[in-house]
């Protein structure tokens, strides 16, 4: 039983299979459409007018041998009863389950809390949502200056809108790429004509029926006609909860991805996938940490898959015995105009980052460091020579 | 190809198929052998802008 069925319950599925698992397989799916790639919702679905079946990933239905049941999301879960409960009062039993139900967007509520006017970007649902009424002159609201915020801002303003991003942080990207590297991504920002008013919070909206604009922190008051929410997510956990699973975070896993309880006893038969799953660092001695990237669906599918085949053969399941430990390599890329960002590792972790080549306001890399070892590398342009050295990052 | 975004992530699972030339653009090769199948369906999976496709 795969609970989540966008990427990392697709990749679940066929890694099942790659590694010889010939039981059934179900999908469930809060979402009532078939497993798609989610990065273009903030890019070209909303500026080139892709379709679904654009983005829809391939299946091979008759390798996969998987059953979908979409639109009816998981709403409770026995490990000790081996039962999933979902929305519509189904219950289904396992042998194995992976959760792998990824993030909703965190929303914010207001005194004056309008529903008309206000897009968060997550699913299919959402950017179609949005792309029905975006036009050119329209006035934009974007809080938050992350990834999906800084995407959104970029795409928007190429179709002709106006747009103001608000956001708590001083520097966007700062948490992420440190303050050079945010600072030049506002310039470029900037360039492109997009605003920035950093270092505040909306703490209003205004308009009667549908918003019409927001009340800074500071007080200023911005006009617009679409308010979009792009202030980080929530992990989709609340159906774990009863069976003493540790959620405070997404959900507590060991380092071969099994689910934990609070007494630290890992489960034989439940396993965490993507966004979800907060595990330990092999080569840190950090605390277990959830990562937000694209890559890590695939990789810790891929590594599941191959765990629960193996699982029934003495002394092949790799674990802590046989040292092998799931220690994937983050990476991520984003668009925006034309910044192309591509970093690997976790730069976040540095205490130093230093440019390694070429010009900030132009193509480069910057590396960081944690005490003097590499966590992480990110750079605009320079490929070939970034992905030299992404296999010298130690976490 | 274009689709493709030369952030050659594809380089890294499948090193003999894809590469990337002097001016970071993608290069690969159109026939691969059936013994990187498994490389170039990681290749395949990992891909960002989900620009590569197996035919048989």
């Amino acid at each position: 039983m795969i609970v989540g069925a966008a990427m990392g319950g697709l990749r679940t599925a066929e890694s099942l299979r790659r590694f010889g698992f010939t039981g059934g397989i179900t999908l469930v799916g809060a979402e009532s459409h078939l497993p798609y790639n989610r990065p273009p919702l903030s890019k070209d679905f909303l500026a080139k007018g892709k379709s679904l079946a654009d983005i829809a990933f391939p299946i091979r239905h008759e390798e996969l041998q998987a059953e979908f049941i979409l639109g009816d999301p998981a709403r409770s879960l026995d490990i000790d009863g081996s039962t999933l409960g979902l929305e519509s009062g189904a219950k289904h039993n396992f042998d194995y389950l992976v959760a792998a139900t990824g993030l909703r967007p965190k929303r914010f509520s207001f005194p004056n809390d309008l529903s008309q006017g206000r897009h968060v970007l997550r699913t299919y649902d959402d950017a179609r949502s949005l792309r029905g009424v975006v036009a050119p002159e329209r006035r934009v609201v974007i809080f938050g200056a992350g990834f999906i915020g800084l995407e959104l801002a970029a795409t928007l303003r190429t179709l002709g809108c106006t747009i103001n991003i608000v956001a708590i942080e001083e520097i966007p990207l700062a948490g992420t790429l440190g303050d050079t590297f945010g600072r030049e991504i506002r310039r470029r920002h900037e360039r492109e004509g997009v605003n920035f008013h950093l270092g505040l919070s909306i703490e209003d909206l205004i308009g009667t029926k549908r918003v019409e604009g927001v009340v800074l922190s500071d007080g200023t008051e911005l006009h617009c006609d679409i308010l979009i929410e792009a202030v980080g997510s929530i992990p989709n956990v609340d159906w774990l909860t009863g069976n003493g699973l540790d959620l405070s975070n997404g959900v507590l896993t060991d380092q071969t991805l099994r689910v934990m309880n609070e007494l630290g006893t890992s489960s034989d038969r439940v396993f965490a996938v993507g966004d979800i799953a907060r595990f330990p660092y092999v080569a840190q001695s950090l605390p277990a940490r959830r990562i937000e990237h694209w890559n890590i669906p695939i990789e810790s599918a891929k590594w599941v898959g191959r765990q629960i085949c193996h699982q029934d053969e003495p002394g092949s399941i790799p674990d802590l015995q046989t040292g092998e430990r799931f220690n994937p390599l983050p990476s991520f890329w984003s668009d925006q105009f034309s910044i192309s960002i591509l970093s690997y590792g976790e730069p976040k972790l540095s205490n130093e980052s230093p440019l390694v080549e070429g010009e900030i306001s132009d193509e480069f890399i910057m590396s960081y460091r944690r005490d003097g070892e590499l966590v992480g590398i990110a750079g605009i342009g320079m490929r070939r020579e970034l992905n030299k050295l992404r296999g010298e990052i130690r976490l | 190809m274009e689709k493709c975004q030369h952030y050659g992530q594809c380089v890294y699972e499948a090193p003999n198929v894809f590469k990337l030339n002097e001016s970071d653009k993608l290069e690969y090769t159109a026939t691969a052998d059936d013994s990187e199948l498994a490389n170039v369906r990681a290749a395949t999976d990992v891909c960002p802008m989900q620009a590569i496709t197996i035919v048989d």
